[in-house]
């Protein structure tokens, strides 16, 4: 083993990668969840934006039609989920595993039925590669974020834009507002339920976009289950990162160095023991049941996370 | 009053006790009417998918059912793919009794089945009145050690088990990958398929169709295990005074401490029960059906049984009425996607609109209920 394996630019450059799914899966998290929504169909919203972006690249061959229809994939998704918890107030646990398992079948299904075992055409338009010319004389961070896929950088600019819009912004406040204490809200005149809404909705389109980035940015293709439980993964993120922003983008770097260990470390070895590779695929998982346990820092979620909320007058 | 009119936002369902979907207490024998009109309902819904696709609905379905009861031989591997369903639905359905959502039944499965498959090939000599029932401790043992992780995590940090079932089911997938690719269970003359070595003679369940009867029938001895499960699960629950107590706590972790009940306790052992029936299962598949563990066998038993169980009212009788009906989508969704060119995936979408018919239809009754107070959501699934 040598420390190229361990910290070189490829692995830094992998890591952010890897992270970035996982990154806007767990900001779809925050958003919900600072609004008092629980919300884990975002790993559903992520499929089916993966996957109808796929599909729209295919029949379009126009990548902003292809990114487009992923989003309103994933928020329809995101709108099932919203009509189910906030309207109907059920059980926002199941109805998020139903629609889980929703989009796997769905997915799996419409992928068979219209590319069979073929798998997805070769030539699809994929979301381009940002190179970053002026970096590349640079050691280590030319390497490391001089062509890192567009996506990335959507990723980075959503963390910011949402850490600003969350703490800096009176939307914002308010949107946290419903989430800690919405009876109170309430009674200033916020609009409980729009809220929630547009949160849950904005969390399915920012999960879509990690699918989206998936397949249209990374792989340029769609097989099936693609995600591997990213959205989940997502979710463990954001509370690792304590529902903020950039929280969120830190526990999610943890996670794709963990992800891209797995990669960098085959075939190395420590003394005269090769390292196995296929326990280390188990790191981001490992690692989100620790954070989610809060071996690596407590935290406290949301005060009405996950609670229906009645409106007063109507109960 | 049918219990088809309750599902009515307006039918008089108010004055009955409203279970909740973690919740639904023994009433299967109130009538089949609710689940069957949900697998009705998902079949339809089903139909219109398999419509939009460009495919003949009532082709795919005839062909779903040949497949699954067609030919003898077909039923009795309709009956052979439910019983880890069966297993796997008892897993789900006594954490949902305790009001736990055990998303986990198929990582559990498989750690049982590693277990069983180690040992069945470790003492592989042995004579089976030995080696049977070491297999079968095993396989409990292993499925209750990884459903008790989670059991402790959400009782000790308060962990949500969702999420640590989940992370548990694909931890266990690449800790197989190694195990059986380049671990110490690695059998060397696999034939490609990455496996561990083959089990002793001992530790197999024998077919118990004779081939006069049905040719070449896999249906295994497993299926008295399967039975005398769904007797345990049932005994447990309603004849125990732990059954008590953990219904107790699954219908409400509040007023159950007030009684004496300790939730954590009962948490951490209920995940291990579950674990238990999982395992159980993963260890009929090895020494039923294959003899050995294969890399990445079983995939969806996980996602499956949550459907089993919910369709099945986590009651025994529903449970294995569900598991056959699953079963036979399983086997007759290979049969569906070869002759009736329709994916056997569509089996995975009529199963998620089973959990939302069932899920809206105790919702709809617990909002009839709900008229004029607000109700908080179980602690202790929150």
């Amino acid at each position: 083993m040598t420390w190229e394996m361990l910290l070189g630019a490829s692995v830094a450059a992998a890591t952010l990668r890897l992270a970035a799914p996982i990154a806007l899966a767990a900001l779809g998290g925050v958003v919900t969840e600072r609004s008092g929504v629980t919300n884990i169909a975002l790993e559903a919203s992520m499929l089916v934006g993966a996957f109808f972006g796929i599909v729209a690249a295919d029949r379009s061959h126009n990548i902003w039609i292809a990114l487009g229809v992923a989003i309103l994939a994933g928020v329809l998704i995101a709108l099932l989920h919203a009509y189910a918890s906030i309207t109907l107030r059920s059980d926002q646990i199941v109805s998020g595993m139903a629609l889980n398992i929703l989009a796997l079948g769905l997915t799996t299904y419409l992928d068979y039925q219209m590319y069979g075992t073929t798998g997805t055409p070769p030539d699809l338009a994929g979301l381009p590669d940002v190179q970053l010319g002026f970096l590349s004389g640079v050691p280590y961070v030319g390497d490391a974020i001089g062509s890192q896929n567009s996506m990335v950088w959507v990723m980075a600019l959503l963390v910011i834009g949402l850490q600003l819009f969350l703490f800096r912004t009176v939307a914002g406040l308010r949107l946290r507002a419903v989430g800690e204490h919405p009876r109170a809200a309430e009674t200033v005149g916020i609009d409980v339920r729009r809220i929630r809404y547009a949160a849950v909705l904005a969390s399915g389109a920012l999960a879509a976009l990690g699918g989206a980035y998936l397949s249209l940015g990374v792989a340029h293709s769609f097989t099936d289950g693609m995600t591997g439980g990213r959205g989940f993964i997502g979710l463990a993120a954001m509370i690792f990162g304590r529902w903020t922003p950039i929280g969120a983008l830190a526990a999610s770097l943890i996670f794709g160095y963990g992800n891209a260990l797995s990669t960098s470390l085959q075939g190395a070895s420590i003394g005269d023991t090769k390292v196995p590779v296929q326990l280390l695929g188990t790191l981001p998982y490992v690692l989100t049941i620790l954070a989610v346990a809060g071996f690596v820092g407590r935290s406290r979620p949301p005060a009405a996370d996950g609670v229906p909320y009645e409106t007063e007058g109507h109960a | 009053m049918t219990q088809l009119q309750g599902t009515t936002t307006t039918g008089p369902g108010a004055e009955r006790p409203a279970p909740s979907v973690r919740q639904l207490t023994f009433q299967w024998a109130g009538g089949p009417a609710i689940p069957v009109l949900s697998v009705a309902i998902a079949l339809v819904l089903g139909a219109v998918f398999v419509l939009l696709s460009g495919n003949d609905p009532v082709k795919g379905y005839v062909a779903l059912f040949q497949g699954a009861f067609g030919t003898p031989y077909d039923i009795t591997e309709t009956i052979v793919a439910a019983i880890p369903l069966v297993l796997t639905g008892l897993a789900v359905a006594v954490a949902f009794r305790t009001g736990l959502f055990n998303i986990g039944a198929q990582g559990q499965l498989l750690v049982g089945a590693l277990a069983a498959g180690w040992a069945g090939s470790q003492w592989a000599t042995l004579p089976g009145f030995i080696l049977m029932p070491i297999v079968i401790v095993f396989g409990v043992a292993g499925g209750a050690f990884y459903g008790g992780i989670v059991g402790l995590l959400k009782a000790v940090r308060g962990v949500n088990e969702v999420i640590t079932t989940i992370m548990l089911n694909y931890t266990i997938v690449f800790v197989m990958h190694w195990l059986l690719q380049a671990g110490p269970m690695t059998a060397q003359n696999a034939f490609g398929t990455p496996a561990s070595t083959p089990i002793g003679v001992g530790a197999r369940l024998p077919v118990i169709i004779p081939n006069e009867l049905v040719l070449f029938s896999r249906l295994h001895a497993g299926i008295i295990l399967a039975a005398l499960a769904v007797i345990a699960f049932w005994f447990l629950l309603w004849r125990t005074p732990l059954g008590y107590q953990l219904r107790a706590v699954g219908l409400g972790a509040r007023a159950a401490a007030q009684a004496g009940i300790d939730p954590a306790r009962h948490m951490i052992l209920v995940m291990a029960i579950a674990g238990g029936f999982a395992g159980l299962g993963g260890m009929i598949e090895v020494s039923g059906v294959f003899g050995r563990v294969y890399d990445g066998f079983s995939s969806s038993y996980g996602f499956d049984a949550i459907a089993v169980a919910l369709l099945g009212k986590n009651s025994p009788l529903g449970i294995v009425f569900a598991a056959l009906l699953f079963g036979a989508f399983v086997h007759g969704g290979a049969y569906m996607q070869s002759h009736a060119g329709i994916s056997s995936n569509l089996v995975a979408i009529i199963q998620a609109f089973v959990l939302f018919v069932i899920a809206a239809e105790s919702l709809v009754r617990s909002l009839t209920r709900r008229r004029g107070r607000a109700r908080k959501p179980v602690e202790a699934i929150a």
